[in-house]
């Protein structure tokens, strides 16, 4: 029987996908699992996998659509077949496809990806995917009625040890959205900037201290990266309005505290998230913000890896930067940009002191915060900063 | 399992091997019921016990059940150990008031000093075209009181094993014979051996779906199960044995172990067996569950007598084939 290719759903609310292109033409014999055609969501550039063995035909979409998630774009054919006549649907959307996915071949279900908001799934699926940190919504729905079954899972934990989900590599899409998502940003988001000076003395001193015991029992550097994150989601959960998003018409407030980190990638700028960082012990966000650099820089983060961000902290203190802008990432209503740890000369007391000084500027959306909220927030960031022990507790 | 040499004996054969092994152990046994004596029963499960023990300990009665019920609860209370015959088991509705208000609570209500070790044995299960008031297996009802223990043997092995216990049992116990099953071979062996209350039997191991079934329904699990086999889906079979006691665990790591199950059970499927397994079920393995808990039973209808019409009020191999090759997404 035939098996249709749809359109997946990659991220919890993903509308279309855009085909970037065929890995595969029409006529070529595929294998289950083999990549078949590459997808770009507003986050990612995806390969997409075959959901069965055959043919490639009916190739209905041409690289460079755009198209509604659930739609059929192909047909995995048996040699000689041909593929099933048009679908009655289109232009109903996401839920009529599927259906009539589901109904034209079992597997095609399978292939067929769902939202959080449709999603079925077994007790022992669910159990699995927890203990496994399997993010649900792009996983196969092999159930009979298009649930997530406990095999779904352990496949899908299974590829995600293999697959090179994010195709980065290819370079040119990530420069793109880069272009893309800031235009769009600096455009439509009423930015306005709130600087602060710091003594980063006491981070400087926690650090040294708490190093080698989190080297010893984690295996990793802890970087003063990590500190902020920590600090800085700790803070955040004290003020929700800046964990906040613009949603059209009103303010949303985000239920966890989860920090992006800007990083450098190939072609251009990822930010990973580290999510619940507020909860996430200093050691825990260390080993995260490790794995998620060494994946964003062989371009291998995973969906899952970039999405849900409620804040930004982008650090260039690395590369000498005193102090910079950074431009918010929709629909984050902040982001913070943290220059280096310099020594300087500053009154201490009615004397002058050498102190390792570090500037702090926070980009902020006014349609979600206005400068007093702002400002009491770096307020009590620059208190963190000024004394780690207390809110890292 | 004790070395049974090969030997084979019908569910009946069993059955009265049982009870002959028993009373010529414990002369306090004793045998009352329609048509048991002469007659041995219609279904001749009892053939031959009159000759060998006398009338005074296979007595036949007059048809009624709740007279006769009472006489061997007394009979149990004062010494004796009364197996009790209900041809059908659609005549318990008769000895209810005796089994519900005296058997189950003479010994709660005296604190201990009086017990009623006496068997209850009778029929379930239809499909032998008599009708509605002869077909039905309401075995669910005795499960239902504290008190009574209720007993469901599979195969002419289990059937042996079980009756022993329940003969040898402090308290009253019920035992319910598939009345279609009487002529089923399996192997017995001749020498004394009891199968206990509570314990669970796998009577076919499986990795993909469990199929608890009872009575009845275990053999038609196995025969579904064979089918399943053929088309790749591997079945487990587990039978309770016992309804009370009932061996919960057994269950429970089954269901863990192929996170999909389906309950059989030939009384009627509302409010019957079937839910209390499968709620036992669902609350011990519910995070290893890949699929609802299915039940199969009996239709809620009468028992029809016309033959086409009463061959689907109840669960076939054909029927449990398809539901498991569902459950499993086949």
């Amino acid at each position: 029987m035939a098996i249709s290719v749809v359109m997946p759903a990659l991220e919890m609310a993903q509308e279309t996908g855009k085909l970037i292109s065929w890995l595969k033409k029409e006529g070529d014999p595929v294998a289950k699992g083999e990549p078949l055609l590459e997808v770009e969501t507003d986050k990612a550039v995806m390969e997409v996998e075959s959901p069965g063995d055959g043919v490639l035909a009916g190739v209905k979409v041409q690289a460079g659509a755009e198209v509604p998630v659930g739609r059929t774009i192909a047909w995995i054919v048996r040699p000689g077949e041909t593929p099933p006549a048009e679908e009655a649907h289109i232009e109903s959307g996401r839920k009529t496809a599927a259906v009539a996915a589901s109904s034209q071949a079992a597997s095609a279900a399978s292939a067929a990806q769902s939202t959080a908001r449709e999603l079925k799934i077994s007790p022992k699926a669910r159990r699995l995917a927890s203990e496994r940190g399997v993010n649900l919504a792009h996983v196969r729905r092999s159930g009979p009625g298009g649930e997530i079954l406990a095999s779904d899972i352990l496949a899908a934990a299974e590829s995600t040890m293999t697959s090179p989900a994010v195709a980065v590599d290819t370079g040119s899409p990530i420069s793109r959205l880069m272009a893309e998502r800031t235009t769009q940003s600096w455009t439509t988001v009423p930015h306005f900037f709130v600087v602060r000076e710091v003594d980063a003395g006491a981070l400087n001193d926690t650090r040294q201290k708490l190093a080698a015991e989190i080297e010893q029992s984690r295996g990793v550097k802890l970087t003063h990266t990590d500190l902020l994150v920590a600090l800085v989601a700790r803070v955040l959960a004290k003020h929700p309005r800046m964990n906040a998003s613009w949603a059209g018409e009103g303010v949303r407030v985000n239920a966890d505290v989860n920090m992006g980190l800007a990083m450098a990638a190939d072609e251009g700028v990822v930010a990973p998230v580290i999510h619940q960082a507020d909860k996430a012990e200093l050691g825990a966000i260390a080993v995260q913000r490790r794995d998620l650099t060494e994946r964003a820089r062989s371009g291998k983060l995973r969906p899952a890896d970039i999405a849900g961000g409620t804040f930004t902290v982008s650090n260039l203190g690395m590369f000498g930067v005193d102090a910079f802008s950074a431009i918010i990432t929709p629909p984050q209503a902040a982001i913070l940009a943290v220059g280096r740890i310099a020594d300087r000369v500053v009154p201490l007391e009615g004397r002058p002191a050498i102190r390792p000084m570090m500037t702090l500027t926070l980009s902020s959306d006014h349609r979600v915060v206005d400068g007093a909220r702002a400002a009491e927030f770096m307020r009590d960031v620059a208190e963190a900063i000024g004394n780690p022990q207390a809110w890292l507790g | 399992m004790p070395e049974t040499g090969g030997r084979e004996l019908t569910f009946a054969q069993a059955i009265r091997e049982a009870l002959a092994e028993e009373m010529r152990r414990d002369k306090t046994v004793c045998i009352l019921g329609e048509d048991v004596a002469e007659a041995g029963t219609p279904f001749k499960v009892l053939s031959g016990l009159l000759e060998e023990f006398g009338k005074d300990r296979v007595l036949d009665t007059p048809i009624s059940e709740a007279g006769f019920t009472g006489l061997a609860v007394g009979a149990a209370m004062t010494g004796m150990r009364p197996v009790v015959d209900i041809m059908f088991g659609d005549f318990i509705t008769l000895t209810m008031d005796q089994m519900v208000n005296q058997a189950a609570k003479v010994h709660y209500m005296s604190g201990g000093m009086w017990k009623v070790p006496m068997v209850m044995r009778t029929t379930l299960g239809a499909t032998r075209r008599s009708a509605a008031q002869h077909s039905q297996s309401l075995h669910a009802w005795f499960c239902h009181v504290p008190g009574l223990k209720v007993v469901m043997p599979s195969t002419p092995f289990d059937a042996k094993g079980l009756l022993k216990s329940a003969i040898r049992d402090e308290n009253p116990v019920v035992f319910f014979e598939d009345k279609m099953m009487y002529k089923l071979k399996g192997s017995v062996p001749a020498e004394d051996y009891t199968v206990p209350l509570g314990v669970a039997d796998v009577k076919r191991a499986g990795e993909d779906i469990s199929l608890v079934a009872t009575s009845s329904m275990v053999q038609v699990a196995l025969g579904a199960a064979t089918m399943l086999e053929e088309i790749g889906i591997s079945a487990e079979v587990v039978d309770p044995r016992t309804l009370w006691p009932l061996d919960e665990k057994t269950l429970i790591e089954s269901a863990k172990k192929t996170s999909r199950v389906i309950v059989l059970d030939e009384g009627y499927e509302r409010y019957g067996v079937t839910a209390e397994l499968a709620s036992v079920i669902a609350t011990g393995a519910f995070y290893d569950l890949d699929a609802p808990v299915k039940r199969m039973g009996a239709m809620h209808v009468p028992i029809p007598f016309s033959p086409p019409l009463e061959d689907v009020t109840v669960p076939t191999e054909q029927t449990v084939f398809e539901a498991a090759r569902a459950l499993c997404g086949r």
